[in-house]
C-alpha cells in the first residue's frame, strides 16, 4: 500500500514536471516569436514595400526613400510622422504597442502602407 | 486603405490635392493666351487680341488659388519644413511663373486701357520665355506628383 502511494506520488510529480517542461517550452517558443526586431520598408517607384509589414511588438521599422522624389511617412491615426524624406534619407519608429498602424505619404496620399505590431 | 480621388473627404483631407487640380487652369489659359497673342500679332486680328487678353485675365486670376493651395500644402502636409532640392525648385519656379503671368497680363491690361498705345513687341519673346518657365515648373510639379515621373 505504502509502495503504491509512493509510486502514485512519483507519477504525479513526473506528470507535473512534464507539464512544466511543456509549458516552459511553450513559453520559450512564444517569447522567441515576440522578440523585437528591426524591419525595413523601402520607398520606391511611388510605393511602400512591403505594403503590409507584420512585426513583433517593440520592433523598430525603418523606412528608406529609394525614390528620386521626396516622400513622407505619416500615420493615418497620428501615431508617427516623418519629416520630408529626400532620396536615401531614413525614418525609424518603434512600435511599442500591439495594433494595426496604417500610414500614407502626405505628398502622395495614394501611397499607403500598414504596419501590424503583434 | 485605398484612397478614392472622388471622395470629398479625400479631396479636403489630402490638403494638397486642390493644388494639383487647380494648377492646370493657369497653365492652360496662359499657353492659350500666348498662342492667341502670337496669332493676333501675325494676323492683326482684334478678336484674337481680345481672346488673348481675356485668357490672360483668367490665367492671372487663377494663379491666386494655385499659389494659395501650394503654400497651404507646404504648411499643412509638410508642416512648413525647410524645403530643398526639387520641392524648393518647384516652389521658387512656381512663384516666378505666377509673377510672369501677372506681368504679361499687366502689359496687355495697360495697352487695353490706352488703346492708342500699341502692344510692345518685346512682349513676344517675354511671353515665350514665360511659357517655357511655366512649362518647366509644371513638369517639375508633375514629376513631384508622380504624373511625369517613373510612377
Amino acid at each position: 500500500m505504502r509502495r503504491s502511494v509512493s509510486t502514485a506520488v512519483l507519477l504525479v510529480a513526473l506528470g507535473l514536471e512534464i507539464a512544466g517542461l511543456v509549458a516552459g517550452t511553450g513559453n520559450f517558443a512564444a517569447s522567441a516569436q515576440q522578440k523585437p526586431e528591426t524591419a525595413e520598408v523601402k520607398i520606391d517607384n511611388f510605393s511602400f514595400g512591403p505594403e503590409t509589414l507584420t512585426v513583433p511588438v517593440g520592433s523598430t521599422v525603418t523606412w528608406t526613400n529609394r525614390d528620386d522624389v521626396p516622400h513622407t511617412v505619416v500615420s493615418t491615426e497620428g501615431v508617427f510622422k516623418s519629416k520630408v524624406l529626400y532620396t536615401d534619407e531614413r525614418f525609424s519608429f518603434t512600435f511599442s504597442k500591439a495594433g494595426s498602424y496604417p500610414y500614407f505619404c502626405s505628398i502622395h496620399p495614394k501611397m499607403t502602407g500598414k504596419v501590424v505590431a503583434q | 486603405m485605398s484612397v478614392n480621388p472622388f471622395d470629398i473627404r479625400t479631396v479636403i483631407l489630402a490638403k494638397h490635392a486642390q493644388h494639383v487640380v487647380l494648377i492646370h487652369f493657369p497653365i492652360a489659359l496662359f499657353i492659350a493666351a500666348v498662342a492667341f497673342d502670337y496669332l493676333g500679332h501675325w494676323t492683326r486680328s482684334r478678336t484674337l487680341a481680345a481672346a488673348a487678353h481675356f485668357n490672360l485675365l483668367l490665367a492671372a486670376a487663377s494663379t491666386v488659388p494655385v499659389v494659395a493651395t501650394g503654400l497651404a500644402a507646404w504648411q499643412w502636409a509638410l508642416e512648413g519644413q525647410k524645403l530643398k532640392g526639387i520641392l524648393l525648385m518647384h516652389l521658387v519656379l512656381g512663384c516666378i511663373s505666377s509673377a510672369l503671368i501677372w506681368l504679361v497680363f499687366l502689359i496687355h491690361l495697360r495697352v487695353r486701357r490706352h488703346p492708342e498705345v500699341p502692344l510692345p513687341k518685346y512682349r513676344l519673346p517675354f511671353e515665350a520665355l514665360a511659357v517655357l518657365i511655366v512649362g518647366f515648373t509644371g513638369h517639375l510639379g508633375g514629376f513631384l506628383s508622380g504624373v511625369n515621373g517613373p510612377g
